[in-house]
């Protein structure tokens, strides 16, 4: 056990930590809106972080370079995609669901920009 | 190494924390967004589980898994919108 | 084909052959070929959707720079910030929040489609606000619509301040 497997076992633990913030998000939140804000936690942080202590972890044992461009594919791919799905996710939701705490401010509703 | 296996069970164990908001949700949008966030839990694990097994191929697997999770998830999005 | 441009269609195919390069990660020629021959069909069919102006704008060095330097080092750090914000309001015990959706006014200098849709992707990708809607109203004036979980400001001006950060000044450094 030396400081890279350390560092790589403090960074794998950081991103599930926020893994499961989203987790404990989705299950917790009272309404659908805050449950996708929550679920971003997931998207953003967790694979971030997982992802970087999988290329510490690769780098510092001197594996194929493919599988570091593999593991930046697969976090640009989900940074990449995940806004878009949970834009229109959040969209049908503002069609079809009902908010539970009212939102103090609501501009779209107001001026609707179909 | 071990400490991969151990983050892959993790995994494992929020996506059956997961599977309590898709069963339970009230409206499909909660279930969607409850299925789109197991779809990355469960493209982390098989990241973590490919670094622990020395196999490259959960790497490619954890990307397919990661773009269909955006494919459906955009288009339950856009149905629940009534614009398909 | 509608629409079809040599310039977009030059672009999209080098960058789909370096992803396959990149993926593949072998310069075998027998890859070279196939890879070749695949990102160049592919482009024909992609390149109208991928491309509508300037198709040439990112291949700059300097852009790529600025581009590289934004995603490490901006994006991540608000990023951070807002991740620790949600993880405070998640693990608070009475979990109380007021939402609100805010049409916040975009950077007047920033006119280019690419450079909105990074903004609103980058500000959905901030847990805590999402982006549901870009408008342009009659004197050419973009506004964001954006659920915040959180509203702290009603103001719209502050608000796409506290939203946006510095998010959007870098992007326009790169699409202008």
């Amino acid at each position: 056990m030396d400081v890279i497997d350390i560092v790589v076992a403090v960074l794998m633990a950081l991103g599930l930590f926020f893994a499961f913030i989203g987790t404990l998000g989705i299950l917790r939140m009272p309404d659908v809106f805050g449950r996708l804000q929550a679920s971003t936690c997931i998207a953003s942080m967790g694979t971030i972080f997982v992802v970087l202590s999988g290329i510490v972890y690769v780098v510092a044992h001197g594996m194929s370079g493919s599988v570091v461009v593999k593991l930046v594919f697969i976090l640009l791919f989900v940074l990449g995609t995940n806004p878009v799905s949970n834009h229109a996710l959040c969209k049908g939701a503002y069609r079809s669901a009902k908010p539970n705490p009212e939102p103090i401010i609501d501009d779209y509703k107001e001026d609707d920009p179909q | 190494m071990t400490v991969f296996l151990i983050g892959a069970i993790v995994c494992l164990i929020l996506d059956l924390l997961l599977l309590y908001r898709v069963f339970r949700g009230p409206t499909a949008a909660d279930r969607i967004c409850a299925m789109d966030a197991l779809d990355l839990v469960t493209a982390l694990a098989l990241v973590l589980y490919s670094l622990h097994s020395g196999r490259t191929i959960y790497l490619d697997i954890a990307l397919v898994v990661a773009l269909l999770g955006f494919v459906s998830t955009v288009f339950v999005g856009r149905y629940l919108e009534r614009r398909l | 084909m509608k629409g079809f441009k040599f310039s977009a269609w030059l672009s999209t195919a080098i960058l789909c052959f370096l992803f396959w390069m990149l993926l593949t990660w072998s310069v075998a020629p027998r890859e070279l070929l196939w890879g070749g021959l695949v990102s160049v069909v592919v482009a024909a069919f992609a390149s109208r959707f991928l491309i509508h102006s300037r198709a040439f704008y990112l291949y700059n060095p300097v852009r790529l720079i600025v581009l590289v330097f934004y995603c490490v080092i901006i994006f991540f750090w608000e990023v951070i910030k807002a991740n620790v914000s949600m993880a405070k309001m998640v693990l608070s015990p009475k979990l109380r929040y007021q939402p609100g959706i805010l049409r916040i006014p975009a950077d007047p200098k920033l006119k280019s489609h690419y450079g909105l849709a990074m903004v609103s992707n980058c500000i959905t990708l901030t847990p805590g606000t999402i982006t549901l809607e870009t408008a342009q109203d009659e004197e050419g004036q973009n506004y964001y619509y954006v659920h915040w979980i959180d509203v702290a400001e009603t103001d719209r001006d502050k608000a796409g301040d506290a939203i946006k950060g510095t998010m959007e000044r870098w992007i326009g450094r790169i699409w202008k």
